[in-house]
């Protein structure tokens, strides 16, 4: 067994109420991370990623709400409520307050980092007026020890001439650079946790390997561990211990790297990695996932998958598939949510093929309609 | 290889510029020849404006104009997909759309089937026009939200006079059919449709008139993979039922090693290198496309090649280095002949040049110095010296002043100019531009590389 989890998310379910509905955006997803790991969030836009690591901290904004679900931190937690049978959420005792959050946990002990760094920086004030400010606020340091710190960590971040470039304002920064800011900024407080939604996704690849390499090295140096939310596999492959799936809202798979790659055990992952172009070989013919992800409003019943999959039977239109362990290694699980895999009773075996997208069996055309009419806009 | 190659070794020079790939077997589509596109910038403070200085008299700008695309030639053969791509800046779209005239060259020419494009007027120019088409990245603003599918479709069909009303709307219909749409949907508005799709509606629309060559400017960069798959797979086949010649604009070296037959390599508006795909993915040439391969982080954890790093940004192209344009990143940079360095002492010294120039060291005592940069000894002779000479300016030893004080600096930028003009500026990497020819390991495609190491 494994020590116990930094953070434990369990049955976390987050959603949006818009005029045309719900939005189960994200809907009883449930993952560990322990110390000193990179765990992966994965999946196509829309999938639940972002909804998912902001839940975290619980900074969803209205219409959103976290309706269910527990996170634990530390042994404090975080969220813990219930959906009651009228629908509406209870909390439970012994949570902590969204305001003990906001100044307990987020930053010294979880930070975050955008996608968008402007996001995060203001444009009108310098560099370094904004890291010093963030470590004052933050740190028992003031005035020039907390200059000199901001300085210190901009130079760790790999910003050159550190102290020059202290007084620039963010626009004077690349992309890049400003990625490396934000990392800066996270890392000012020495925290356990980062959550990085797509910090990579918006910069040349050139770049991003620089930033990649960066986390590399501080994670090593400082054991941090991380969320990373990305939709690149190679990213994946690349920095990620372990790795969730995602879709529709739910984790499908998760697994160590290695495994999900090699072993890989649902077909929405394996359907992914087909249908990506290799940088490292030509590969002749790519086999794309048919039809697009429905929304979140109207989620497919039974397994979400099930109109797209290759393997989908009777049975997956029925029967909801939840996580379960198909394998161990090195003391973590390997969970996937399929009925193709013995754990599951459900006589995948027996139950008829489904005539769906993905067999082919209509024509790009259709697949196309079908798609279009998915948002409400019935033919 | 074939035998009756004309070249003599694997380091044949090319004329001019060099014309990667311009092999005559194949019939050329597009000709680009010396082109060069520069941007005016006006004096706004934070934004640039550009406009086009031969259709729009500039009415007095100092300021040097930025450099988009530089000197680039080469050839587009009929039926196949060329692949472009670089990072961002580098000129990938605005070579695209002044090969489309969409932006008047500054310089150069560029030739459709023979004709310059400059020369063409009337009839011939609008029928060139509808025979060149472009696709942008964005699907989403590149659809008018107001239009329906079908007006969006038949719109150039319209504009260049093509079929009666009738006509119009079954080829539109045909042609939803063909991009993996349903014909169904010719009354819908955009908003009605995935991302993937409206970049259908866009293939349509270009598809309407009938064209031979359509830019692909970054078509499927907005797209979730699995969509992205399916757009790749549906224009593959179009290209085969409409005998189409594609530019595909990426910056994603998977999409363009699936989806090209040859690759051109941009940075800082130069080609850098151009060859079959084969040839280009797995013997890459350029230090630049090796750099860009090996930072792509690849989708195997067992995959055990460390990934390499690129030092450094890419410079301004309103000033961009001399000779070659990648040297201030290259980690090849060839040592200036004048010093006689070995190679261990030329990466030394390169080493501590760059560090020193972009000030990703802290001041420090000279020993420190030494021993951080100079392991095995700072080399000898006038290279030794010059090293010294830098090191005494940027060294902490005998001023207790601090390092931010003005004299400090003053002196760090004497040390970067001095090691910057003894040596970067003195490698045949700044003095020429290089245009070689390889010898190509895979297939006999020809093979161009800008860089001196093939010298
Ligand atoms: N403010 C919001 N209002 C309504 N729906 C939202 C809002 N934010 C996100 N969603 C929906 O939640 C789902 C998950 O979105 P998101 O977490 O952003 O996915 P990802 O990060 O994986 O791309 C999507 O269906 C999205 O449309
Ligand atoms: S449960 Fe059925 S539909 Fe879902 S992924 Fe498995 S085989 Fe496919
Ligand atoms: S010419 Fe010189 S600087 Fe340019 S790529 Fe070749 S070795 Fe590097
Ligand atoms: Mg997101």
């Amino acid at each position: 067994m494994r020590d116990k989890p930094l953070l434990r998310v369990e049955n976390l379910k987050t959603q949006f109420v818009t005029e045309n509905g719900t939005v189960r955006a994200v809907d009883g997803i449930s993952f560990e991370v322990y110390e000193g790991e990179i765990v992966g969030i994965v999946g196509e836009s829309g999938a639940g990623k972002s909804v998912a690591s902001m839940s975290l901290l619980r900074l969803v904004d209205n219409p959103g709400e976290i309706v269910a679900g527990e996170i634990t931190y530390k042994g404090r937690t975080i969220f813990a409520a219930e959906e009651t049978e009228d629908g509406d959420r209870r909390l439970q005792d012994g949570v902590l307050s969204a305001e003990t959050v906001r100044q307990e946990i987020r930053g010294n002990e979880i930070a975050v980092i955008f996608q968008d760094p402007m996001e995060s920086l203001n444009p009108v004030f310098t560099i370094g007026g904004q890291l010093r400010e963030f470590i004052e606020l933050n740190r028992d340091l003031t005035g020039d020890e907390a200059r000199k710190e901001a300085i210190d960590m901009l130079r760790e971040v790999g910003i050159p001439d550190a102290e020059a470039r202290y007084d620039e304002y963010p626009h004077q920064f690349s992309g890049g650079m400003r990625q490396r800011v934000l990392i800066a900024m996270a890392l000012a407080c020495q925290p356990s946790l980062i959550i990085a939604d797509e910090p990579t996704t918006a910069l040349d690849v050139t770049v991003e390997g620089q930033i990649l390499d960066l986390v590399d090295e501080l994670q090593r140096k400082y054991g941090t561990s991380f969320i990373w939310v990305t939709h690149d596999m190679g990213v994946v492959a690349e920095i990620c211990d372990r790795v969730n799936v995602m879709y529709l809202g739910e984790i499908v798979e998760q697994a160590p790297v290695d495994e999900l790659f090699y072993e890989t055990g649902h077909p929405y992952t394996k359907a992914l990695l087909d249908s990506m172009p290799r940088p490292d070989r030509t590969v002749t013919d790519l086999d794309p996932i048919r039809g697009v992800m429905p929304e979140a409003i109207d989620p497919p019943p039974g397994c979400r998958f099930h109109p797209r999959c290759p393997d989908a039977r009777e049975v997956c239109r029925q029967v909801h598939p939840e996580p379960a362990e198909i394998d161990r290694v090195d003391g973590f699980s390997h969970r996937s949510a399929c009925f193709k895999r013995d754990v599951f009773d459900v006589g995948y075996d027996e139950s008829p093929p489904l005539d769906n997208l993905a067999r082919g069996e209509s024509e790009r055309g259709q697949e196309a309609s079908e798609v279009a009419s998915g948002g409400g806009a019935s033919e | 290889m074939s035998s009756d190659s004309a070249q003599s070794g694997d380091s044949a020079r090319t004329d001019a510029h060099g014309r990667p790939g311009g092999d005559t077997e194949a019939e050329t589509m597009v000709r680009v020849d010396g082109l060069k596109k520069y941007f005016r910038s006006s004096s706004g403070l934070f934004e640039g404006l550009s406009f086009d200085p031969s259709t729009f008299p500039p009415i007095h700008v100092d300021r040097e104009p930025v450099k988009a695309v530089d000197d680039v030639s080469f050839d587009i053969r009929d039926g196949e997909t060329l692949g472009l791509v670089g990072e961002s800046g580098c000129g990938k779209s605005t070579l695209g759309r002044t090969i489309l005239r969409l932006l008047t060259p500054t310089e150069g020419n560029i030739y459709y089937k023979g004709s310059d494009l400059a020369e063409l007027s009337g009839s011939d120019l609008r029928e060139m026009r509808s025979d060149i088409q472009m696709i942008f990245q964005d699907p989403q603003s590149s659809l008018d939200p107001r239009m329906r599918v079908g007006d969006i479709i038949e719109e150039p069909m319209w504009a260049h006079g093509m079929l009666d009303a009738e006509g119009r709307e079954a080829r539109a219909k045909m042609l939803l059919e063909k991009v993996g749409l349903d014909p169904h949907h010719y009354n819908r508005f955009p908003h009605a449709f995935s991302g993937g799709q409206r970049q259908r509606i866009n293939l349509a629309r270009a598809l309407s008139v009938d064209p031979d060559f359509i830019v692909c400017d970054e078509p499927v960069s907005a797209l979730d993979v699995s969509i992205q798959a399916q757009v790749l797979n549906t224009m593959e086949e179009l290209q085969e039922e409409f005998g189409l010649t594609y530019l595909f604009i990426a910056h994603d070296l998977s999409v363009i090693r699936y989806i090209s037959d040859r690759v051109a390599v941009m940075y800082l508006g130069n080609i850098v290198e151009l060859a079959t795909k084969e040839e280009l993915f797995e013997n890459p040439s350029h230090p630049y496309t090796r750099a860009l391969l090996d930072s792509i982080p690849v989708p195997d954890p067992r995959d055990s090649d460390a990934r390499g790093v690129l030092e450094g940004e890419v410079p301004s192209p309103t000033n961009p280095p001399s000779g070659c344009r990648f040297r201030t990143r290259c980690p090849k940079l060839i040592a200036p002949e004048a010093y006689d360095l070995t190679d261990r002492e030329w990466t030394d010294v390169r080493a501590f040049m760059r560090a020193v120039d972009r000030r990703t060291i802290d001041a420090a005592p000279a020993a420190e110095l030494r021993e951080a940069f100079f392991e095995q000894g700072v080399p000898g002779g006038d290279a030794g010296a010059i090293v010294e000479e830098a090191i005494e300016l940027v060294a902490t030893d005998d001023s207790a002043a601090s390092q931010r004080s003005a004299s400090a600096r003053a002196k760090w930028d004497e040390a970067a100019s001095l090691l910057v003009g003894s040596f970067a500026d003195q490698s045949i990497c700044a003095r020429e531009r290089p245009a070689y020819e390889v010898e190509p390991e895979f297939g006999d495609g020809r093979h161009f590389s800008a860089c001196h190491l093939h010298r």
